[in-house]
This record gives C-alpha cells, structure tokens and sequence, in this order.
C-alpha cells in the first residue's frame, strides 16, 4: 500500500523506466513496458533527457553493485530510445547515454567494456542533425586505443576486448569525421592515440592467429571479424575520409609508429601498411603520402644505410600509384627531392672512400632510390617522362674532367637515374624523343672524360633509340647478321628530318669518344650498339651517306691516329667492319653488302682476325702484318658499290677522306646543295629542266677518278654549262616551234625525232592537246636533242 | 548527479619493469604492459569524492609514441623508478625531458620510488630526495607490492589536484585551465647524480 503510494507520487517517466526491469534480471527486458516507455518519450520528446538521467543513476548504481544484468537491461533499453527517438530531440538524451557508455567503459569487467562498445557503435551508426559543440570524446578515443592494447592473460577475453576497441574508434572516427562542429578527430592528440592502435593490431596479426587457433575459437568468428583485418579496414575508412590537410596528420604516427618499432627492416609490414594507405586515400591526395615519407626519409638522413634503403624500397612500392595522380610540378618535386637524397647520399661520404668497398649499404640505397624514381617515372605519361629526363639532364653536373670525385659520383647517379627513367620510356617519334637541349647535354656528355660516364650516356641512347627492341640482338658488334634477324620497320619522314638536322652533332659526339684513350672493349661495343640502332631506326637512302662517312672517318682514325693502343685500333677495326656490313644489310645496297663481305673474306684469308669481331676475344695478331693489303675499305670500290646501288652520291661533293672531319663539312655541303635544290625549284619546266640535268644517271660514268677531275674543275664547268643552258633556254622561249624542229632536225635524225613526237603526241589527252601543245612539246625536244650535247664536256 | 565531484587524470611513467601496474593496483597476472591500460579509482577526501582515471603506460621504448600521447591531457604525471635499479633512476633524466616536451607544464609531477621492500636498496633515499627537490617535484618511496604509502600517494595528489582546482573555483576535466604553481621554471638542467 505504502509502496504504491510512493510509486504514484513519483513521477511518470520514473516509473515508466522502473517498470521496464524485471524482478528476476534473468527474465531479460520487459518488452510490454519497454514500448511503453518508447511511446510516451516519442510523445513527450521534453521528457527525454530526464528518462536518460534516470536511467544514467540507475545503471551506474547497478554497477557499483555489480547488478550487471541489470545493466545490460538498462543498456539495452537505452539502445532502444536512441534508435526510436527522432533526431532533432536526440541531443538531450545522448548526454546521458554517453555517461552511462564511459561509465561502463571504466569498469575493470571486460564484458562491461565490449557491452558499452556495442551500444556506442550502434550509436556512431545514427546520424544526428543538431551539432553538439560540447560533446567530447577525448576519454573514448583514450580508452579504446588502451582497449586495442590489451594484455589480458585469457587469450580469448583479450582479443574481444582488443577488437571491441577498434570497432570503438572506428565509432568515434564515424562520430565525429563528418561534423565539423564536435571534436576535431584529426588533431595529433587523438590521432598519436587512434593510429599506433590500429597499426598494433595488424602486425600482432600474426601472433594472435596462432593464438586464436589454438584456443579454439570457431572459425567463422576468425574468419572475417579477427582484429587485424578490423584493423585495417578502419584504417581504410580514416585514410580514406581524411582531407587533404588531414594526410599528414595520420602519416606522421604511422612514420612514428614504424620507427617506434623498428619495422623498416624489414619492411614487409611498412610496404603493406602504405600500400594500404595508398589505395585507400582519395586518390588526389596519394601524392602527399609520398611527399611526407620523403620528408621522413630526408629526416632519416643520419640513420643507418639500411633503414634508408628499406625507407627508399616502400617508396619505390607505393610510388607508383601517386603517379597516375601527380601532376605539374608535383612531379618535378618528387623527381627533384629524390635527386637531392642521390647526392646527399653520394656527398656523406668523405671523398677519400670513394672506390674503396661499400660495404656500408650506402650503395644499395642509392640504388633504391633509382630504383624508386625509376618506378615513378614508369607510370607517367610519355610525354612528362620526356620532361622528367630533361629535368634529370639538367642535374647531371657538367665538366669535362673533375678532380672532385664526388662531383664524378653525382654526375654517374643523376645518368643512371636517366637511364632508369629512358627504359621506362617508349620512343615513337625520334625528335619528341630528343628535344635539343637534351641531345645537346646527352651528347656533351658523351664526349666526358670518364669511361663510364659515356658508357652510360650510350646505353641511355640505346633504350632510347631502340623502338623495336634490336638492342639485345646488337649488343655486340658482330659480322654474322642477317636482315631476318631485325626488326625494320621504314623510317619515317620526320625521323628522316630529325637525323639530317641532327647527324652532324650526334656523329661528331661519337666519333669524339672514339678518340678517348681510355675506351675500353665494353664502350666500342657499346658504341657499335649505338651505330647500329641510328642505322636500324633511323637510317634511309637519303641519309645513309652521312653515316658511311662516318664509319670511314672511324676507319681513318684507326689507322693514322697516334694516341689510341693497338688493341683499340683492332677495336675500332672490328667496329667499322660490323656496322658497314650492317649498313649495307639494312639499306639494302646489294653491291655494298657484296664489297663489305668481300673484304671480310680478305680479311678472314689472311687470317687477319684481330680486325673483326668479336672484339674481345681477338687480341693477338695472327696475320703476316698489322694491316695487310685489301683488307681496308677502300673508298675507290665503296664509291663504285654505292653507285652501283643506285646512291644518289652528287652531293658528295669533297673527297671522302680528305682529313678526318670531311664528313661534317660534307654535312654542311649537302646540306647547302638540297638547299640550292628546293630554291632552284621552279614551275617552269624549262628552268628548272637544266638543274635537273645535273644529276647524274647511273649509267654515267661514275668512277672515282672521273668524279674526283669533275669535281676539280666544278667552277669552269659550271660557268660554261649555265651560259649553254641560258642559251638553250632562250633560244627555245623566243623561236617558235617550227623553227625549233627545223634546229633539231638540222643536228639530229629527223625521222627519230619525228616518231619521239608522234609518240608524246600519242600520250596526251586528245581534249588538253591545244594547251598542252606548248608545254609538253618544248621539253621533249630538249630532252632529246641536247641530252648528248649538255653531257659530253 | 554525479557520484563525484572532481576527476583527475593521472598517467604512470617510468622504466619498464620498475612496477607502475603494480603502483596503480591493476588486477594482477598481467604480463608487462603493452600501450596504456586504464583504471579509475575513487577517492573521498573531505567528504567529497574525487574520481581518478590512472593511465598506466608502458616502459617499453616501442610504445613511446602513443603513450606519450596521453601526457597531454592528463593532470598529474606519477615517475616511478626502482630504488634498486641504478638504470632505472638513470633514465629519469630522459624521462623529465620528454614530459617536458609532451605535457601540459604546469602538470603536476610526483617522483616515486618503488620497491622499498626489497633488501638490495641501490639508490638512497635522501638521493631521490634531492633529485625530486631539484626538479620541483613531490617525492614519495614506495611498496606496491606491500601495499606502503600507495593509498597515500594517491591521496596526496587527489587532494593536492582538489586544491589548486578549488582555488580557481573551477571543477575538472581541464587540465589547461588548472594553475599548478609547482614548477616556476621551465629550465631543467641535465643534473645528473650518482652516475
């Protein structure tokens, strides 16, 4: 009586939430009385945050007590409301349900702690309208990361509690990513707490399989709900909502986290964790990850070499997928910041090691590192791997000689990096290739002192030159080719182009470190490679003399130059063959190819083999002589292949071999005489029929002597011939055609000249034939009549 | 509503193995701890209640990065050494070096030295004394494992805290805004004794 007196003087939300608990706790909630309560707070909204009170004191009275299925009941009933209650009235209930959740959260029982983690994920999963500015989440943040560490000695308590402290700040992250308003997640006192926990729990991964497996937990809970992959799919879920100012602030204590541990060596966990990072964040932020483990790496510059490699070894990893999202100068920075750690790394060093061993790792990091920068480039468009190896050119320090071995080592690092960077590199056009600044630097430095040096630069021009993957087949010079062997394809107009433009300053470069003194077998090979491979890709009719001057002049250098060793000259001897044979194959100049093989038998018969490849195996001079006779290439007999292969060789207008630069000023010749050529070009076919005239046709008499006296007297030939031919013309313009047939017959058969023009009569269209009387008749006659005439000086 | 009025955080640090999760009372049977544990512990002083959350952290160096962390917020900063480990009193000074670069500074610090119940005592008590005196600390020596002068340490800084937050009128929870007057200087000179 007395009791239900008290009762009905309490007041209505009171008993509303007594009655939801049983008498007996095992009886679990009373559902009746429970949407009892849910009605009248849905109805009352006003009365919510004192139901929430209330049910706050009597929880946390159960707990002092140790009721705890009392508390679970009240938990669940809480659980119930929050989901009921319409968003805007929230806020007033959620202070108190907060409580009860810390409340729970500070008792020392493990099933306390994961119950109140249950609730509050179901709690992080309701969107709220109203902001709580008020709200904290400090103490959460705190508790859950200590719950992610937990050490409990029962094996299976521990995991859950662990696993309920991620599935808690993956709540809170929920909780307070999305508002601005509550607390900033991102600041560094949360985030040192929330990312070391998760990254504790993926790496413990292991141990604990082990763990769970032996205490028998079912399968089914392990397999898709074990703490490590929880783990990480809430880091996922943080990378992946941070915001570009917010990467940094969860990269910094995962760098912390890595190094607290000492898990860059080895870096397996370090590569998985920022491959997840990295797949994981908003793809146009990927490159801040890389940038921040750079600076980490720029940072670690006084670590141990290993720390560094395997540092250099995750960034060449993950690299890769920022460089699908790296643009403009981002690139550049991270080309340019990696460059600057080549030559830290190559400058730490005090100068008096270098050469000696280095056995103190610091080489395997540089190598990482191009190994890294090679990675990068790979995933770029083409078109910026051009300007990334401009860029690295533009590093490579210039000197013809140094006494400073570091700058030596700065200039090997930036071209290998170059070199890493070409191979990632697909030629397609040979001047987008090659840009003229950076041809200019590449072949500048092809001409460095140093042996290396050029036998890098070389190797760069071959990944770069090589559009159809000859190189591995002309590594070394060789005389047993065939033309099914390469891969030919035409060159192309603007190939074509590209190499008359350029032909003079990429021969003299080669031909310059050919000179060097300190070539070793390895660099002609090298150079051979090179030779072959402007012969393959870029080589046609038009350009081939050029380049056949050059191997002469490389001849010439062989036999008269001083300086060279005798095994260098044997080297270049065997060059010269290789590439002419290579040459002829490829151009398809039968005779030449004929001659070639010819001298190659000579050779052979007089057992003259340290003339031919291989280069390094014939050393010892096993015929009568040094250089006996016929087994040059004699320029009178590769003058008459090349004419005999129809060479259009009338712009050779100098001596082939006159001194051993002649093929450049020959360069100069042909190109002035192409020029001459196009300004001479005219519509009218009468002007411009005398200059065609000066070709010569294969059938002409062609020997070297007789090009060599015309060539001599050129100047009075000329004049004569043009007075002739103004003549001629003038005479033809001004006569009418009558008095030209009457000339022509005069000097020549008439019945011949006749039938020629019955037949050209023939030929034209009968409708054009009034105007097209004057020009196709005038020239026939020229043709004919004076062919004899203009020739026979 | 509340069951207490005041709520102080407190965070344990020192050496591994010097006996922090001892000091703090955590249920026993634990191995060494690994990244920070947790437990409240509810104190009446004046017949009021004042509720400490303890934050015990781990001595080893691998987890220094997240238990630092929890420097920040919290009130009070309990450095515990062992009186029978040189090393351990040793690392004080690193110790001192990093709460001065992660906590609040005007945190209230007390130096504890523990395991005065073991016979092989290798750092003397008036030698603790001085190094707490010198950097404006409280010092206490300590069993945990007798349980000697725990209840009063705690006490001693829940009053302590009590105090200070009393006389700006301001009830918990934060820490910014509590005036600790125990350390003036910032300055700590690497004194170092006994080495």
């Amino acid at each position: 009586m007395c009791v239900g007196c008290l009762s009905r003087m309490r007041p209505r939300y009171k008993r509303l939430v007594d009655n939801i608990f049983p008498s007996v706790p095992q009886d679990g909630l009373v559902k009746n009385n429970m949407e009892k309560l849910t009605f009248y707070a849905l109805s009352s909204p006003e009365k919510l945050d004192r139901i929430g009170e209330y049910l706050f004191q009597k929880a946390s009275r159960d707990i002092s007590r140790k009721r705890n299925e009392f508390v679970m009941i009240a938990m669940e009933a809480m659980d119930q409301l929050l989901v009921a209650c319409h968003a805007q009235t929230l806020n007033l209930f959620v202070e108190s349900y907060l409580r009860i959740v810390q409340k729970l959260l500070e008792s020392s029982e493990p099933s306390l702690q994961i119950l109140a983690t249950q609730s509050f994920v179901r709690f992080s999963n309701i969107e709220e309208d109203t902001p709580s500015y008020h709200r904290r989440y400090d103490f959460f943040v705190s508790k859950f990361s200590s719950m992610c560490h937990n050490n409990n000695p029962n094996l299976v308590t521990m995991e859950m509690i662990r696993m309920a402290g991620i599935k808690g700040i993956q709540g809170v992250i929920r909780k307070t990513v999305s508002d601005d308003l509550v607390e900033n997640i991102w600041e560094p006192v949360h985030m040192d707490k929330i990312v070391p926990s998760l990254l504790f729990n993926m790496h413990t991964m292991k141990s604990k399989t082990d763990i769970v497996v032996e205490s028998g937990i079912s399968e089914e809970v392990n397999d898709k709900t074990d703490s490590f992959s929880l783990a990480e799919s809430c880091l996922r879920e943080l990378i992946g909502r941070a915001s570009f100012g917010h990467v940094k602030s969860v990269i910094r204590p995962v760098l912390k986290h890595l190094d607290a541990h000492h898990m860059w060596v080895p870096n397996v966990f370090a590569t998985q964790c920022f491959r997840i990072l990295m797949f994981s964040i908003q793809s146009q932020y990927s490159y801040a990850v890389v940038e921040t483990l750079m600076t980490h790496l720029d940072e670690n510059g006084n670590a141990s070499p290993k720390i560094r490699t395997s540092i250099a070894d995750v960034l060449s990893k993950i690299i890769a997928i920022a460089a699908n999202e790296s643009v403009g100068p981002t690139v550049l920075e991270i080309i340019n910041s990696l460059l600057t750690n080549l030559r830290t790394s190559v400058t730490r060093r005090p100068p008096s090691n270098i050469g000696l061993s280095e056995s103190d790792g610091e080489n395997e990091y540089r190598e990482a590192l191009i190994h890294a920068l090679g990675e990068f480039a790979a995933h770029l468009p083409d078109y910026q791997k051009i300007e990334i190896m401009m860029f690295i050119m533009s590093k490579v320090p210039q000197f013809k000689s140094s006494n400073n071995p570091n700058d030596l080592h700065v200039q090997r690092m930036c071209l290998k990096s170059l070199l890493m960077v070409s191979t990632k590199y697909s030629s397609v056009q040979m001047n987008a290739t090659f840009p003229q600044s950076f041809l200019d630097l590449l072949l500048k430095t092809l001409t460095a002192s140093e042996d290396e040096i050029r036998f890098i630069v070389l190797r760069i021009l071959h990944t770069l030159l090589d559009r159809h993957n000859n190189a591995p087949k002309l590594s070394k010079a060789t005389v047993n080719i065939t033309k099914s062997e390469i891969n030919l394809e035409k060159c192309s107009r603007s190939d074509t182009i590209f190499i008359r433009k350029h032909a003079q300053d990429i021969y003299v470069s080669i031909y310059e470190s050919l000179e060097m003194t300190n070539n070793t077998v390895e660099n002609v090979e090298a150079v051979y490679t090179t030779l072959a491979l402007i012969c393959i890709e870029l080589l046609s009719e038009e350009t081939v003399l050029d380049f056949i001057r050059l191997i002469l002049s490389i001849q010439e250098l062989a036999i008269t130059n001083a300086v060279l060793s005798t095994q260098q000259k044997f080297h270049l001897h065997g060059l010269v063959i290789s590439i002419m044979l290579l040459v002829a194959i490829v151009t398809d100049l039968h005779p030449l190819k004929d001659y070639v093989e010819k001298v190659i038998e000579q050779r052979k018969l007089l057992s003259a083999t340290h003339l031919l490849p291989e280069l390094s195996i014939h050393n010892e001079v096993k015929s009568a002589s040094l250089l006996p006779a016929g087994v040059l290439i004699e320029e009178p007999e590769l003058t008459e292949a090349l004419k005999a292969s129809g060479i259009d060789i009338t712009t050779e207008t100098g001596p082939v071999l006159a001194h051993r630069r002649s093929w450049v000023e020959n360069t100069n010749m042909s190109m002035k005489g192409s020029f001459t050529d196009l300004s001479n070009l005219d519509l009218d076919s009468v002007n411009s029929t005398p200059a065609m005239q000066r070709r010569f046709s294969p059938n002409e008499d062609l020997s070297f002597e007789a090009m060599k006296r015309s060539l001599m007297d050129n100047p009075v030939v000329r004049v004569e011939q043009n007075t002739r031919q103004t003549q001629l013309c003038d005479m033809f313009r001004n006569t009418s055609f009558q008095d030209l047939v009457a000339i022509s017959t005069a000097s020549k058969d008439e019945e011949s000249l006749h039938s020629k023009i019955t037949d050209v009569f023939n030929k034209v269209d009968i409708s054009n034939k009034l105007s097209a009387v004057e020009t196709t008749n005038q020239p026939i006659p020229i043709y004919e009549t004076l062919f004899p005439e203009l020739f026979a000086f | 509503m509340e069951d207490y009025k005041f709520l102080f955080k407190v965070v344990l640090v020192g050496n591994a193995g010097v006996g922090k999760t001892c000091l703090g009372m955590f249920p026993p049977g634990q191995g060494a701890t690994i990244g920070v544990d947790f437990m409240i512990k509810t104190i009446e002083i004046d017949n009021e209640k004042v509720k400490l959350q303890i934050w015990d952290t781990a001595g080893q160096e691998r987890f220094r990065s997240i238990t630092q962390s929890y420097y920040r917020s919290a009130h009070a900063l309990i450095l515990i050494y062992d009186i029978t480990s040189q090393p351990t009193f040793d690392c004080l000074n690193d110790w001192l070096r990093e709460i001065d670069e992660y906590a609040n500074n005007r945190v209230l610090r007390v130096l504890v030295g523990n395991k005065i119940d073991k016979e092989d005592r290798e750092i003397p008590s008036h030698v603790g004394q001085d190094f707490a005196q010198r950097h404006d600390m409280r010092y206490l020596e300590t069993s945990a494992k007798q349980a000697d002068n725990v209840e009063k340490l705690f006490v001693q800084i829940a009053s302590e805290l009590m105090e200070q937050a009393k006389s700006k009128g301001i009830s918990s929870d934060s820490p910014q805004s509590l005036p600790f007057n125990t350390r003036t200087s910032k300055s700590i000179n690497d004194y170092c004794c006994n080495r």
